[in-house]
């Protein structure tokens, strides 16, 4: 009788971080940006499920060789109700666990966070993947092979 | 870490192997549920068991993070470990600055990101975030 087997090779742990006294974890995952140059940089993303598209800190778009942030396809930014954010997408290479993956990211104002410079979004990237999401035990389980 | 050679036993006996007397399929899906293994029969006949099992009291929480800290998932992991434990004393130190983290400390900053990846050019893959002076907002959503 054929199984479906699903296993993961990779294991991320939640990151965890104190403030106003509470500890807050969260399922932060480093990517490298590939640069036009072939430079690769990486950076904290938040590994985000309600993000349709990655989306990245405006302060970023040296990363990508651009000149300014705002250059690219605009689009509108929204949350449950009113436009929040203009936000301008572009084509981008990233190395994701492992694998190189041409995707649109998309430059943005964001809030300001130290341990995420953007939102890992669905778009073209979680097709590559397959994830487990364990809350309780603060893990995030990958295979590159769904 | 005291934890007994039966207990050790016991998880061995069930990670290596599922003993069952099982005939037909439904007896089969009755022991998967009697060992508490979570399965899940497609709409295509296929079945779906779920490999992870959690024991509780395996080891207590604080001999937990010891193992945790101990194994890193990735080499990039332990950089987004050391940065996230160290983040308090980061940010009083590289207030609104660009920095690149390295193992364990970090190798580099600078005001702007141009200004940082020139300091960082000959280095691969380095793990590059902005500390901000500003309070931390942890919680937001974005769509498109």
């Amino acid at each position: 009788m054929p199984m479906v087997s699903k296993d993961f090779e990779q294991v991320i742990k939640f990151r965890q971080a104190l403030h106003s006294g509470t500890l807050i974890r969260l399922p932060i995952v480093e990517v490298s940006i590939i640069a036009p140059s072939g430079k690769k940089r990486n950076i904290p993303l938040l590994f985000d499920t309600g993000a349709s598209t990655t989306m990245l800190s405006a302060k970023l778009y040296s990363l990508l060789e651009l000149q300014s942030w705002n250059q690219g396809t605009p689009c509108n930014i929204t949350n449950a109700s009113p436009v929040l954010a203009q936000g301008y997408q572009y084509q981008a290479s990233m190395e994701i666990f492992g694998k190189v993956i041409a995707c649109p990211v998309i430059l943005l104002q964001l809030p300001h966070n130290p341990l995420y410079q953007g939102l890992l979004g669905r778009n073209t990237i979680f097709d590559e993947f397959g994830f487990g999401f364990w809350e309780r035990t603060q893990d995030l389980y990958i295979t590159a092979n769904p | 870490m005291k934890v007994s050679e039966d207990f050790i036993g016991s998880l061995r006996t069930i990670i290596e192997s599922v003993p069952t007397n099982a005939t037909s399929c439904k007896e089969f899906l009755a022991d998967l549920d009697r060992i508490r293994m979570e399965w899940n029969v497609t709409k295509t006949g296929a079945l779906g068991l779920k490999y992870w099992r959690f024991f509780p009291g395996f080891v207590s929480e604080e001999e937990a993070a010891v193992i945790r800290a101990d194994r890193p998932s990735t080499k990039e992991g332990s950089r987004m470990d050391w940065l996230s434990e160290n983040l308090q004393l980061i940010q009083e130190r590289y207030a609104d600055q660009w920095i690149a983290v390295g193992d364990h400390e970090i190798i580099a900053s600078a005001p702007t990101l141009p200004e940082l990846l020139t300091l960082i050019v000959d280095i691969d893959k380095p793990l590059v975030t902005f500390i901000s002076a500003e309070p931390v907002e942890w919680e937001h959503a974005y769509g498109i």
